[in-house]
């Protein structure tokens, strides 16, 4: 199973609606619990929100569990999704948001940092709930690379993919410096395909070793930096879920400073995200 | 500027440009640094050799004018605030600023050591050191710790290419290691321009410039280096690019370089601080990059270091005892600091000695350095040409050393370091099950591994897909709780049958076990044992071997 419990914050925008549908759907779809989370004031009005949303999901009373937290909400969903060991949370985000915005910390933005578990970002505007078709996800050759990869292409392979993209990032910091003294661009255009072709090939290597049968899957490998060329492979290409692995570090206000790797999928989405946590 | 001088100073425009060409290409021919070249024609066109045996064509090329001198002073100028802009975009702040315990280790230990070394020896022995006032005594002294400690990352970039170990985990820590050297040094340096005064003339005092500086560098890295990652997108978009880009970083490295000027350290600083906030963004494509080194490399840079032997005698300035005392501490401080740095990060020995000479080249930065501290009249000729041949020294001397340790290092590292004889076995095995299960025996009984759980890991793992590749090599592995990984080699003259992709039976059985939690090693050394074996004729070759230790000795020729 790649997910036992699915935690959704739900909210009452426009987008209520179609997210819930896109739990109930991966509810469905993984065989797994649903966990539907509100942050705020438990009123009768609210309660009846609720209650309009969930009957129009397609949701029996006994097939999912509800959780009230009050307090601040990005906190508050991080406390139940913990509590409750959420291990797949869902929540809607905007694709890039205000400049104060971003540096403040939306709720979104938080979840997406700080959360312990795996987490699934739905852009908006969110229309309905259709199965993803295009991965693409971006790896490193490290334990929860090869997590990453295994959770998201059985995810691919019960959605039926069409397209499952391997995607991995190489950084060779100074380059271009090397033009400085008797280089020469095209010399390094030329070394660039050379180890081009020797990550992919390793690529290849780490993919194979896990065996991965069902739907095809093809690999690429890019050079620049970390976080940055992957996020536009995946805007550019076309895909509608994004996959990464969690960093290491859990990402402060300084690496918004300093971006880096995630940091940089967070400031702009180019789609639909995954962020697959051990 | 009169007809007969603009004629002149045009003519020693070519005449500058054409030894320097010359030059750098004749050392290019012996893979040597071009910055050297240009700084042999400038010693061959200045006082040194034209000017000691051509007076007349030497005063008429480049003295006989003030309005030429003053204009061919300009043009240097513009040279080395474009060499510090370019050098400064090449310094990746966030990697610099999120480096690895590793680069930061080896960088700080390679300041501290010829830093404080360098800061000693001119200290205590000032007159040894070259001083010409002693009131500059401090002054002086912390100005030689700066010059030990730079290192140049173009001569840097450039070796690292030429041995091919830049997309390496060494060439990774030289270059964020070189970085960091550089911005702290150009720190220290800007600091000690203030407490000269030089230039001071609006009157800031030492704190109020200090203060200025840290402003400076807070606001450009800060707040203008998010706006301008914001800006190159846009301009990207509404200029002609990469036309508009390259204006765009040339206008703002000037207005830096102006106002560092300004307040009273040299403008190399500020173009060098606007050319780290440029740098920095994502969106300056690497082709923008290389176009503009490539300008400021092929036409400026070499203006300026030609320019280095135009104004001084390097015969008569050369003092045998300077020149060796400085290539003596420069060796002793930043290789030994550096090495260590690098060998406490986890680096093997030799892998930390390539580190250590690859980061002691001081190269073109180095002479920068020198220069302004020249023109600043902090140190006189001799210094300055003892500086001049330190870095040149240095930079020569970096490359075959690192590639005698690179050499050397190999043995160490990666599946030759885990090919030990008494893993290998020569096997009359009839199947694959057999030759695997004496493989696992080996393993098992050398290492106290349980011999079950190995034998049905690599099975379980062979099941899945076979590991046969081609030309008689196959590759069993597995990952399992291990704290180093262990190679075991079966060689079957006869071949077995091993379900490879171009059929061919296996003479060459590579048992590879790795750990657990490490993919990545894995992953190191399946491609390597990959690529290594890969020419055809080499496994019949290899399995022709006596006994142990000539297939040991038959596997290190391999390259």
């Amino acid at each position: 199973m790649i997910f036992k419990k699915i935690g959704l914050a739900i909210t009452f925008s426009p987008n209520g609606l179609p997210l819930i549908k896109t739990a109930v759907r991966l509810k469905n779809l993984f065989n797994s619990q649903l966990y539907l989370i509100h942050v705020g004031h438990r009123s009768p009005q609210v309660e009846s929100q609720m209650n309009y949303l969930i009957e129009n999901s397609g949701l029996t009373q006994e097939s999912f569990h509800m959780i009230w937290q009050e307090g601040e909400p990005a906190k508050a969903i991080l406390r139940a999704a913990s509590e409750n060991n959420i291990d797949l949370l869902i929540a809607g985000a905007l694709e890039k948001e205000s400049v104060i915005k971003y540096y403040l910390g939306s709720v979104a933005r938080t979840i997406m940092r700080e959360a312990n578990c795996s987490v699934l970002i739905i852009t908006s505007p969110i229309r309905e709930s259709r199965p993803f078709k295009k991965f693409c996800v971006s790896v490193d050759f490290s334990s929860i690379g090869e997590t990453t990869i295994k959770k998201s292409y059985e995810f691919a392979r019960l959605e039926k993919a069409e397209e499952f993209i391997l995607v991995k990032e190489f950084e060779v910091p100074g380059l271009a410096i090397t033009v400085y003294d008797t280089g020469s661009t095209s010399d390094n255009e030329k070394r660039k395909l050379i180890w081009q072709k020797e990550e992919e090939e390793k690529l290849k290597l780490f993919a194979k070793e896990l065996n991965l049968t069902g739907i095809n899957y093809s690999t690429v490998a890019l050079f620049g930096k970390q976080g940055w060329e992957a996020r536009n492979f995946a805007k550019n290409n076309g895909s509608d879920l994004f996959v990464v692995p969690s960093p290491p570090k859990k990402l402060k206000f300084f690496d918004k400073l300093f971006q880096h790797d995630l940091e940089f999928v967070l400031s702009q989405l180019p789609c639909s995200l995954l962020i697959v946590r051990e | 500027m009169s007809i007969a001088e603009t004629t002149v100073f045009l003519i020693s425009l070519s005449v500058i440009l054409l030894f320097a060409r010359g030059f750098g290409e004749l050392l290019r021919y012996f893979k040597q640094p071009v910055v050297m070249g240009e700084i042999i024609a400038g010693i061959i066109l200045g006082p040194t050799i034209l000017g000691t045996f051509f007076p007349e064509t030497f005063n008429k090329l480049f003295n006989q004018s003030d309005t030429v001198t003053i204009a061919l002073s300009g043009i240097t100028l513009l040279g080395v605030v474009m060499l510090m802009l370019v050098s400064g975009l090449e310094i990746d702040l966030t990697l610099v600023i999120r480096q690895s315990r590793s680069a930061a280790t080896i960088s700080f230990l390679g300041v501290l050591f010829p830093f404080s070394l360098g800061f000693v020896a001119a200290y205590y022995f000032p007159e040894e050191l070259g001083i010409s006032e002693l009131k500059m005594r401090l002054v002086y002294a912390l100005f030689i710790g700066t010059a030990l400690s730079i290192t140049a990352l173009p001569v840097v970039a450039r070796t690292l290419m030429d041995l091919n170990i830049f997309k390496t985990e060494i060439g990774f820590s030289i270059i964020t290691s070189a970085m960091i050297n550089d911005l702290i040094g150009w720190i220290i340096f800007s600091i000690l321009l203030g407490m000269m005064g030089v230039g001071s003339g609006h009157g800031l005092e030492f704190k109020s410039l200090i203060i200025t500086i840290v402003i400076f560098v807070f606001v450009l890295l800060i707040i203008l280096r998010k706006l301008i990652h914001y800006l190159l997108p846009l301009l990207e978009k509404y200029t002609s690019f990469p036309g508009g880009v390259l204006n765009f970083i040339l206008i703002a490295g000037f207005i830096g370089a102006a106002f560092t000027e300004y307040i009273g350290i040299h403008a190399i600083f500020g173009a060098f601080i606007v050319g780290i906030a440029i740098g920095d963004s994502a969106n300056l494509k690497e082709g923008t990059r290389e176009i503009i080194n490539q300008f400021v490399t092929n036409i400026f840079a070499p203006l300026f270091f030609v320019s280095i032997g135009l104004r001084i005698n390097f015969i008569d300035n050369f003092d045998l005892s300077l020149v060796s005392i400085f290539i003596l501490l420069s060796f002793i401080g930043k290789v030994s600091g550096s090495t260590l740095g690098a060998h406490l990060s986890g680096f093997n020995k030799y892998d930390s000695l390539t580190i250590g000479f690859g980061l002691n080249s001081h190269g073109a930065i180095e002479i920068v350095l020198g220069t302004i501290a020249f023109q600043a009249g902090l140190i006189d000729e001799k210094v300055f040409v003892a500086l001049v041949i330190m870095a040149l020294v240095t930079s020569i001397s970096s490359a075959p050393i690192m590639s005698y340790f690179i050499k050397k290092g190999k043995e160490k590292s990666g599946f030759l370091s885990y090919l030990k004889t008494n893993n290998i076995i020569f096997s009359d095995a009839e199947s694959k099950n057999e030759m695997i299960t004496e493989l696992c025996r080996i393993v098992s009984s050398g290492n106290k591994i349980d011999f079950q759980i190995l034998y049905n890991e690599v099975i379980r793992r062979e099941e899945s897909m076979s590991t046969g590749l081609v030309n008689y090599l196959a590759l069993p592995h597995a990952r399992i709780v291990l704290n180093e990984s262990i190679v075991a080699v079966g060689i079957s003259r006869r071949g077995i049958e091993w379900d490879s992709l171009d059929k061919l039976p296996a003479k060459l059985i590579i048992l590879l076990l790795t750990p657990k939690e490490k993919p990545e090693i894995q992953l190191q050394l399946l491609s390597e044992i990959a690529k290594k074996f890969a020419d055809p004729g080499l496994i019949n070759n290899l399995c022709e071997a006596k006994d142990q230790k000539d297939f040991v000795s038959k596997v290190k020729q391999l390259s």
